[in-house]
C-alpha cells in the first residue's frame, strides 16, 4: 500500500502554486479514506483508479476548497510558532476564545458551543450521547457515512434509513418521520453529501416539530458542513433553532469553505444542556493551537468566505451546464460538489476509472446510487474547464464504443 | 466567567455517581480541574511565568519550526495530509526500529489513553492506577461507567509495585505512568520489567498501558523504554507524546507502540484511523522532530536536569523536600496547602499547577521552566513561603 501511495504522491509533487494552501486544505483526504474503507470492506472493485504516470492530477474527489484558507489564516498560523509548546488552554488565543467568538457570531453564549477535532469528533460524540443499542439512528440514504459507520461498528447501534426523494434526490423528510419513534438520533446533512441538495428552512423547522411530537426524546443533529456554499434563499442555518430547542444540535467545520480540512477544527451549537452533554465527551485539549489561531483569524475575515462562495457558484454553474449540454443531468447543487446522473452511459466506477486514466480524480462510489450517479467536487474554474473536457471525451467514447452500460 | 468553567461543572456531574474515586483521582484534564481552582485563569499573559502544565519551555526547536515555515510559505510540497499519516508512522517506526504495524497515532497521547480505556475496561473489568496519577484514563473510565481501582503510592511517592500487582489481578487495564505525573518519580527499568512479567503471569487477561510521556527526561541510570517488551507481549502498550520533551503540546501528537494485534483493537477509537485524521501541522512537525538525531532529546534532558538540580536544591536548602524528580516538573512538600501557594504565586506573576489530591494540603507540583524563569520563580516562592531568597547559612 505504501508503495502505491508513494507513487501517487510523487505524481502530484511537481506543482508549485499555493502549496501551503493546498496542504492545509488537504485535498484528497476523503478519497484516501475511501480507499481505506474499501480495503476494510474487502474491496468491491473500488480500488484507487490508476493515473497515467507523470500526470499532475486534477483532484475533484473530496469536496475540499481547492484554494485553501485565506491569507489571514496562514498569517495567524505563522504567528503561533513561539507557542507551539503551549497547550491550547495556555496559548493565545485560547481554545476558549474561539468558542466565545463563535458564540458571539450567533448571538449565543459560550455554554452553547463546543469545539471538536473537525466535525468528526462532534459527530462521534453526538453518537455517544444520544445512541445506544436500544436507541437507533435515523439517516437518509445516501448521506455522509461517518455517523452511521461509528454507530453501527463501534456502538452496535441499529441504523434505519429512508431513501432520498426519487427525482430530486432531496432528503425525504416525510419518509424519515415513520422511522423516528424511539430513535436516539436523527442525522441530517444539510446540504446533503453526496446528493448536494438542501432542505429548506421551513422543511427543517416542520420536521423538527414533527419529530418532537412523535418522539420527544429523539435528538436531531444537523450537519451544516457545506452551508457556506448555499445560494438558494430558502436555505437557512438551523442554529437559532438549535439554540432554542433541547436536543437539537448543529455541527459546522472549517474543513470546507474555510479551506482548512488539514487543520481539524469543527464546532457544535445547541442549547446549554445539550452542549453540556456533548462536552462531557470532548477530548481534553482536543484542538491544536495553530488551528485555533487560524480559525479565529478566518472568522474575523468573512469577506473571504463570501468570495469563496461566489467563486464556487460560478464554477458550479459552469460545470452543471457543461454536463447538461452533454445530456447529463445533475441535482440542484448547493454545495462545492455536484451529483450527476451518468447512468445511461456508465457506472460511477467506470466513470472514475476512465477519468483517472486522463488525470482527473472524481468521487468514490456512493451506494446505493453508484450504478447511476457520480459525485464530482468543484475545483477551480481552470481545473473544471479541463475536467469537463475529460468528461466529454470519456462519456462520448463510452457512448460510441459501447451501447449502454458496462465494458 | 462562570460560563467558561462549564467543563468542570459537567465533570463534577459525571463523577457524582463515582464520588469516591473521583474525589481522589480528580476528573482528568489539566485545564478543567485547573479551572475549578483558578476561575480567573486566562491565557498566559506576557511576562507571566507559566510553570503549571509540564510543557517544555523551549519549544520544538528551529529545525522543526523551520520546516513548518517552509511548508507554510510554499517552498516544498509536503504531500497530502492523508499521506502524512503514513510518513509520520514510518518516521516513528524508524526511530524505534519497529514496523509501522507497531505504531498507532493519536491526537496527543490523550486519545491513546482513552482508546485503551475504552477497549480494555468494562463493567466487570476495572481500570487500575495509582493515586495520584495522570487522570485521563480514570476520568474516561468513569465517563463510560466502568469501575476504577486506585492504589496508593509508597512512602517515596513511587508506584507501590506489590500493591499494584495485587490490585491488578483480573483488572481490564493497568495505567502505569512512569515517570509518574504529578509525583515526578520513576520506577527503574528492572523493577518494572519484573512487575510486568509477574502481572502477565498472574493475570494474563489484563492489559498494561505504560505511559512514557516523560521518559526523555529520566536521568536515573536504571532506565530503559519498555517498547521492546511491549512488542513481545500483546498485554503491554507504551504511550508516547510529542507534548513534553519535543515541545509540541499545542500540536496534539501522540502515539502508541505495541503488538499489532493489540493496537488493532484500538484503531477504531482513534482519529488516525477510518475516516479521521490528525492535523497537518502536528504530523509534519512530529515527522521532522522524531527524525532528528538523539542530540535533540539528550540536550533537552541536560537542559532540564540543570534547571531541576537548581530548583530542587533551592527547596531542599530551605527544608522543603521534593520527591526524586525524573521529569520536567517537581512535586514538593511545601508544608502548606497548594491552593494558597498557587494563588499567592499567581498574584506575583508565576503560575504553578492545580491541586493533586490527596496531597493538596502539603504538596505543590511545579513545572521546570527555563533556568532564567526558575531563578525568577524561586524569588517569588521565597516571598510567598516566607523563606529567605538566599540559601540558609
Amino acid at each position: 500500500m505504501s508503495v502505491s501511495r508513494r507513487g501517487f504522491l510523487q505524481g502530484s509533487r511537481s506543482g508549485t502554486a499555493s502549496h501551503a494552501r493546498e496542504w492545509l486544505a488537504a485535498r484528497g483526504h476523503e478519497e484516501f479514506v475511501a480507499e481505506l474503507q474499501q480495503g476494510r470492506q474487502g474491496g468491491r472493485g473500488m480500488a484507487r483508479p490508476q493515473l497515467p504516470p507523470g500526470v499532475e492530477p486534477i483532484r475533484i474527489s473530496s469536496n475540499e476548497n481547492p484554494l485553501g484558507p485565506g491569507k489571514a489564516a496562514i498569517d495567524a498560523i505563522l504567528g503561533k510558532f513561539p507557542e507551539a509548546n503551549r497547550y491550547p488552554f495556555n496559548s493565545t488565543p485560547l481554545d476558549a476564545d474561539l468558542e466565545i467568538l463563535i458564540a458571539k457570531l450567533y448571538s449565543a453564549k459560550r455554554e452553547n458551543v463546543v469545539l471538536g477535532v473537525g466535525s468528526q469528533e462532534l459527530l462521534k460524540n453526538a453518537a455517544r450521547v444520544f445512541l445506544s443499542p436500544t436507541k437507533h439512528l435515523v439517516i437518509p440514504s445516501p448521506t455522509y457515512g461517518d455517523p452511521a459507520g461509528f454507530a453501527q461498528y463501534m456502538m452496535k447501534v441499529t441504523v434505519k434509513s429512508a431513501p432520498v426523494a426519487d427525482k430530486t434526490l432531496k432528503t425525504d423528510l416525510s419518509a424519515l418521520l415513520p422511522l423516528v419513534k424511539g430513535a436516539g438520533l436523527v442525522y441530517l446533512c444539510n446540504p446533503n453529501n453526496p446528493t448536494a441538495t438542501i432542505n429548506s428552512a421551513q422543511e427543517i423547522k416542520d420536521f423538527i416539530a414533527e419529530v418532537k411530537k412523535t418522539s420527544p426524546t429523539t435528538a436531531i443533529l444537523l450537519d451544516e458542513a457545506y452551508c457556506d456554499y448555499t445560494t438558494d434563499p430558502s436555505f437557512a442555518t438551523a442554529i437559532p433553532m438549535a439554540l432554542a430547542t433541547p436536543n437539537v444540535v448543529v455541527t459546522r467545520t472549517f474543513s470546507k469553505a474555510y479551506g482548512m480540512a488539514g487543520v481539524r477544527i469543527g464546532y457544535a451549537l445547541g442549547d446549554a444542556a445539550t452542549i453540556k452533554k456533548m462536552s462531557a465527551w470532548r477530548m481534553p485539549y482536543n484542538v491544536n493551537t495553530f488551528g485555533v489561531a487560524a480559525a479565529v483569524a478566518s472568522l474575523k475575515d468573512p469577506a473571504h468566505i463570501k468570495e469563496e462562495s461566489a467563486r464556487n457558484k460560478a464554477v458550479r454553474e459552469f460545470t452543471i451546464k457543461a454536463l447538461a449540454d452533454m445530456g447529463y443531468h445533475s441535482t440542484e447543487s448547493q454545495t462545492n460538489f455536484i451529483f450527476t446522473d451518468i447512468g445511461k452511459t456508465m457506472t460511477a466506477a467506470q466513470f472514475r476509472d476512465a477519468c483517472a486514466a486522463k488525470g482527473v480524480m472524481v468521487g468514490r462510489d456512493f451506494p446505493p446510487m453508484e450504478k447511476q450517479w457520480a459525485r464530482i467536487s468543484l475545483g477551480t474554474m481552470e481545473e473544471m474547464q479541463k475536467a469537463t473536457e475529460v468528461f466529454r471525451s470519456v462519456l462520448k467514447t463510452a457512448t460510441t464504443t459501447t451501447s449502454g452500460k458496462g465494458q | 466567567m462562570a460560563l467558561s468553567r462549564r467543563h468542570f461543572v459537567q465533570t463534577v456531574g459525571i463523577g457524582a455517581g463515582a464520588a469516591l474515586t473521583s474525589s481522589v483521582w480528580g476528573r482528568g484534564r489539566e485545564n478543567s480541574v485547573w479551572s475549578a481552582f483558578e476561575p480567573e485563569l486566562q491565557a498566559v499573559e506576557r511576562g507571566v511565568i507559566c510553570i503549571a502544565s509540564n510543557e517544555n519551555p523551549v519549544g520544538p526547536g528551529q529545525k522543526v519550526l523551520g520546516s513548518l515555515r517552509t511548508l507554510l510559505e510554499g517552498g516544498t510540497r509536503p504531500g497530502r495530509y492523508s499521506g502524512q499519516m503514513g510518513e509520520l508512522s514510518e518516521a516513528i517506526a524508524g526511530h524505534f526500529k519497529v514496523k509501522t504495524e507497531n505504531v498507532l497515532l493519536g491526537e496527543g497521547s490523550t486519545e491513546i489513553l482513552r482508546a485503551a480505556t475504552q477497549v480494555f475496561t468494562s463493567k466487570t473489568k476495572a481500570l487500575v492506577g495509582t493515586i495520584p496519577t495522570y487522570e485521563e484514563c480514570a476520568g474516561y473510565a468513569e465517563l463510560i461507567g466502568n469501575p476504577v481501582r486506585g492504589v496508593k503510592l509508597n512512602s517515596e511517592f513511587k508506584i507501590d509495585l506489590d500493591a499494584m500487582l495485587a490490585a491488578a489481578k483480573g483488572a481490564g487495564l493497568v495505567f502505569y505512568c512512569n515517570p509518574n505525573n504529578p509525583t515526578a518519580t520513576y520506577v527503574g527499568a528492572k523493577a518494572t520489567r519484573d512487575f510486568l512479567t509477574k502481572l502477565i503471569a498472574a493475570s494474563p487477561e489484563t492489559t498494561i498501558l505504560i505511559d512514557e510521556a516523560y521518559f526523555d527526561y529520566v536521568t536515573d541510570p536504571d532506565h530503559e523504554t519498555h517498547v521492546p517488551f511491549a512488542l513481545e507481549h500483546p498485554q503491554v502498550i507504551v504511550a508516547r507524546t510529542f507534548s513534553k520533551a519535543y515541545g509540541m503540546a499545542g500540536l496534539r501528537q501522540g502515539y502508541a507502540l505495541g503488538h499489532p494485534d493489540t493496537l488493532k483493537k484500538l484503531r477504531g477509537w482513534t482519529a488516525s484511523s477510518g475516516t479521521g485524521s490528525l492535523n497537518v501541522f502536528g504530523m509534519a512537525a512530529a515527522t521532522v522532530a522524531i527524525g532528528q538525531d538523539a542530540s535533540f532529546t539528550t540536550n533537552e534532558r541536560k537542559r532540564n536536569a540543570a534547571v531541576r538540580d537548581f530548583s530542587m536544591k533551592w527547596f531542599a536548602d530551605r527544608g522543603m523536600k521534593p520527591t526524586d524528580c525524573q521529569a520536567n516538573f517537581m512535586f514538593v512538600n511545601i508544608g502548606t496547602p497548594a491552593k494558597a501557594f498557587r494563588e499567592a504565586c499567581r498574584a506575583k506573576g508565576v503560575m504553578v499547577a492545580r491541586d493533586f489530591p490527596p496531597f493538596h494540603q502539603t504538596h505543590a507540583r511545579i513545572t521546570l521552566g527555563t533556568m532564567e524563569e526558575m531563578q525568577k520563580a524561586v524569588q517569588v516562592f521565597g516571598d510567598v513561603l516566607g523563606k529567605k531568597s538566599t540559601a540558609a547559612a
